[in-house]
């Protein structure tokens, strides 16, 4: 297990690095210069290489990624150049909302998805397994920012129900100003795991030891609940881990829709702005996310199961 | 002791309690969510397009954050809300030109920088003005040919002018860079009196920044040492939202009561408006205009560029574009400015015979272009339009959309060889209201650096320097108009249009105050 997780860590590392790479290549051959931007229309081309220099834009492509590297490993992702504050304190400040909102969304989507799933499958072929495939379905099939819209039109402005930007104040005002953006985010998630699920539980209710389970003459929900589904649900949390990044393209959107801070909207703004550095530290910092979260995930696959656990 | 009250709900209680708190809340005509929410206080929840990232008057480079400017520092003057051009003394006590180089203003006496700074004095003004050249800002240019500010006394004060320059009582003075930081916290901060960025070391205006989260909110709240007029609100709240339809969706949910929104959504706001909300149009500043690059072998001739001039119908594109809530430009200088044109040289409606004469005599039959958008809808839509009424006289126009971050430079010249591949081009400026702020960038030494069409007169170059100067309102315009006759007929130009500003806010919560272009001055706001 140690070395398993060891080796888990180096993969990490090595994908951090690999796609932060590429993303710092395309940046660079992108047109646009940040100087012009930061600086606004009345810059003099003096002042314009002035910022680049500051930048460290005017070095060649493999001396600024060295840097760049080099100041990560010391824990400085750089400046932002509009506000001149640290990179660093503007990504993991704007992180806990964008963790928030994918936390909730999965959360919900997972503790209505996974017994919607398993009762299809309980139920199999029964008309509530019908509805339920065909609601899945729909909600897969929904686009989130369509759902984000309608959910803000109906519960925000027709109905008054909840606010519809921002975070909110404390505890309870932040809760209300979650459910919208967890809703469309989620959403589509519920009927995915309600798929994965049920496919996975009609598998396993189908196993040997299932069926020597009903022979002894234990309880269905027990066989249900302590030997199906805790198998069933295998592949959902490794879903669930990939599912990150999906879950932190689809906060884009909601943070955007929704006025929300988080490393989606940020990431938008630096990229239209050519704000390089923010660029590469969110996209340091969201990558390492999506790593840790498939770590983790294949960490939780590893003790549910034996089998796992003895293949490493 | 403590002494306590037992309380029973029952049902029948409950529904009761929870009918007669409903019925309140509907009688007071608030949203569910913002009467179960609303906090104490006049709060003032307002919607900026973009977060703040600069605090620094001295080198402030957007509306957003002048917006801001105006209420955490005071000018010797500002703009007067209302729908005509006109400034008012903020600061200063009087302000008076004394010849064409020297203005005296003096001070009102007591007004207090936060954070123990003492009075606002002369010497802050020079200060803050001076810093401006000294430090090399990129907004020098808007204290134009200032040489330096006298210090008489305490509270008066002489700039000093190399030479006359208009555009400072329309600019300089009331907006941007005519903020007045305290000399000593700025020196404590920066050391040498640079740029401290976001972090103002001190506050000189009604209001005081009490928390920002980024790009979540701006909370201003009262400066408790402010001895000058006291505005209207407790505290304003302003919230970055990027998206017009964000804002309007926030806006009929109750979270923010004013907003500027898009000419797009007029058409439904004015059939199905919120309910108590006021919809007012404002002409805007902005000016859009299809620019075509002078020096691409494809549009040397000028006889190509008056074939495209005159091929593009206006009014139809701005139908389409604006849902026909835009004017017709005449020019780049809007109405209520100087240098505004009553009419432009080629008619709105274009003429495509006339059009199709000039291709033939420059022998440029099927001819091929492209032309680079902003992925903007309005935008991505009038190039269609045009690619459609080009077509009509033969020319094939491809229509290249980019992000932000490219489009802003395709025709810099410090990005390259993009600029040689420029053809046409939909750009649209924004304005401050004077005219030199929109003639500046088309002279020939901005050539490759904001004049993009590479557009370049010593006529033109001459009347920009000298406009600056003339003082006769009259004869100032005409240069103007000359300047824009000018850029027309080189073929390089076809003015579009300034669109306009629209703005919506809650009657039953606020009196807002404008500039003329809708642009908020928030400070000066009253609750209802």
């Amino acid at each position: 297990m140690l070395f398993y997780l060891v080796k888990r860590l180096g993969l990490a590392v090595a994908i951090v690095v690999l796609a932060v790479t590429l993303l710092f290549i395309m940046i660079q051959s992108v047109p646009g210069d940040p100087a012009a931007v930061v600086l606004g229309p009345r810059a003099t081309p003096e002042q314009k290489a002035l910022i680049n220099e500051k930048m460290g834009l005017d070095e060649p492509l493999p001396v600024q990624l060295v840097t760049f590297f080099g100041n990560v490993a010391t824990g400085d992702l750089g400046t932002d150049v509009f506000t001149q504050r640290p990179v660093a304190d503007i990504v993991f400040g704007q992180m806990p909302y964008t963790i928030i909102l994918i936390l909730t969304s999965i959360t919900w989507a997972a503790l209505i998805g996974i017994p919607l799933g398993a009762y299809s499958a309980i139920r199999r072929n029964s008309v509530i397994d019908k509805i339920i495939g065909v609601l899945s379905v729909s909600a897969i099939a929904i686009p989130s920012f369509v759902m984000a819209v309608y959910a803000l039109l109906i519960f925000a402005v027709q109905l008054n129900w909840l606010p519809a930007i921002g975070l909110g104040e404390g505890f309870w005002g932040g809760l209300r100003h979650l459910i919208l953006p967890a809703f469309a985010v989620g959403v589509g998630w519920v009927g995915y795991i309600a798929r994965i699920v049920r496919a996975s539980m009609l598998e396993v209710l189908g196993e040997t030891h299932i069926r020597m389970a009903r022979s002894f003459g234990l309880r269905e929900s027990r066989i249900v609940f302590r030997y199906a589904l805790t198998l069933a649900i295998l592949p959902t949390v490794t879903v669930l881990g990939v599912g990150m990044a999906h879950l932190l393209s689809a906060s884009v959107f909601a943070e955007v829709v929704f006025a929300r801070p988080g490393l989606g909207a940020l990431i938008v703004q630096a990229v239209d702005t050519r704000n390089y550095p923010v660029v590469m530290g969110t996209v340091l910092v969201t990558t390492a996310l999506f790593v840790i979260s498939t770590t983790i995930a294949d960490l939780i696959n590893a003790a549910l199961d034996p089998r796992v656990r003895e293949s490493l | 002791m403590t002494a306590r009250t037992r309380f029973t709900l029952d049902r029948r209680r409950f529904l009761q309690s929870a009918a007669a708190g409903t019925a309140g809340i509907v009688a007071s005509g608030l949203p569910l969510s913002q009467a179960i929410w609303a906090q104490e206080g006049k709060v003032l929840r307002v919607r900026s397009y973009a977060d703040i990232n600069k605090l620094d008057p001295g080198f402030y480079q957007n509306a957003y954050n002048v917006s801001v400017m105006n209420c955490i520092y005071s000018g010797l003057m500002n703009y007067k809300p209302g729908t005509d051009w006109a400034t008012e003394l903020q600061a200063a006590e009087s302000i008076e030109q004394i010849d064409p180089t020297h203005i005296r203003f003096k001070l009102k006496p007591g007004l207090m920088f936060t954070g123990g700074y003492g009075e606002i004095t002369a010497e802050d003004v020079k200060f803050s003005f001076e810093r401006v050249i000294l430090q090399d800002s990129p907004m020098k240019d808007d204290w134009g040919p200032l040489n330096r500010v006298e210090v008489e006394d305490t509270h008066t004060g002489v700039i000093v002018l190399d030479r006359p320059f208009v555009p400072l009582w329309n600019v300089s003075l009331p907006y941007g860079v005519g903020h007045i930081v305290s000399k000593e916290a700025v020196l404590e901060a920066t050391g040498d009196g640079g740029d401290f960025g976001m972090q103002p070391p001190m506050f000189s205006g009604p209001y005081v920044i009490a928390d920002w989260r980024p790009n979540e909110v701006l909370i201003l709240e009262r400066n408790p040492d402010w001895t000058g007029q006291k505005p209207g609100f407790d505290e304003i709240q302003i919230r970055p939202i990027e998206d017009p339809q964000t804002a309007e969706t926030a806006y009929r949910a109750g979270d923010i009561d004013f907003t500027h929104v898009s000419l797009s959504s007029l058409e439904q706001l004015n059939q199905r408006a919120p309910e108590n909300t006021v919809i007012e149009e404002r002409p805007s500043l902005y000016y859009v205009y299809l620019g075509m690059n002078m020096e691409h072998p494809k549009l040397q001739d000028i006889n190509v560029r008056k074939a495209i001039q005159w091929a593009v119908n206006i009014p139809q594109l701005l139908e389409v574009a604006y849902f026909g809530y835009a004017d017709v430009a005449t020019g780049m200088i809007a109405p209520g400015l100087v240098g505004h044109r009553d009419k432009a040289l080629i008619p709105p409606e274009g003429d495509l015979e006339k059009a199709r004469e000039f291709l033939a005599e420059a022998g440029a039959e099927g001819l091929q272009l492209r032309i680079d958008v902003l992925n903007q809808a309005k935008f991505t839509t009038m190039a269609q339009v045009i690619q459609a009424q080009l077509g009509q006289i033969g020319i094939d126009l491809q229509i290249d959309v980019q992000d932000a971050g490219s489009f802003w430079t395709i025709g810099m010249e410090t990005e390259g060889e993009r600029w040689k591949d420029m053809q046409l081009i939909l750009q649209r400026f924004s304005m401050v209201p004077d005219p030199f702020y929109a003639t500046t960038f088309f002279t020939c030494e901005q050539v490759g650096n904001w004049n993009w069409e590479r557009f370049c007169s010593e006529r033109f170059d001459a009347l920009n320097r000298e406009a600056t100067t003339v003082q006769d309102e009259e004869k100032r315009a005409q240069m103007y108009h000359e300047m824009q006759d000018l850029m027309e007929e080189s073929g390089a130009y076809r003015f579009l249009t300034h669109e306009g500003a629209p703005f919506i806010y809650r009657r039953t919560v606020l009196e807002p105050a404008t500039r003329p272009d809708g642009r908020a001055l928030y400070r000066y706001f009253q609750p209802v």
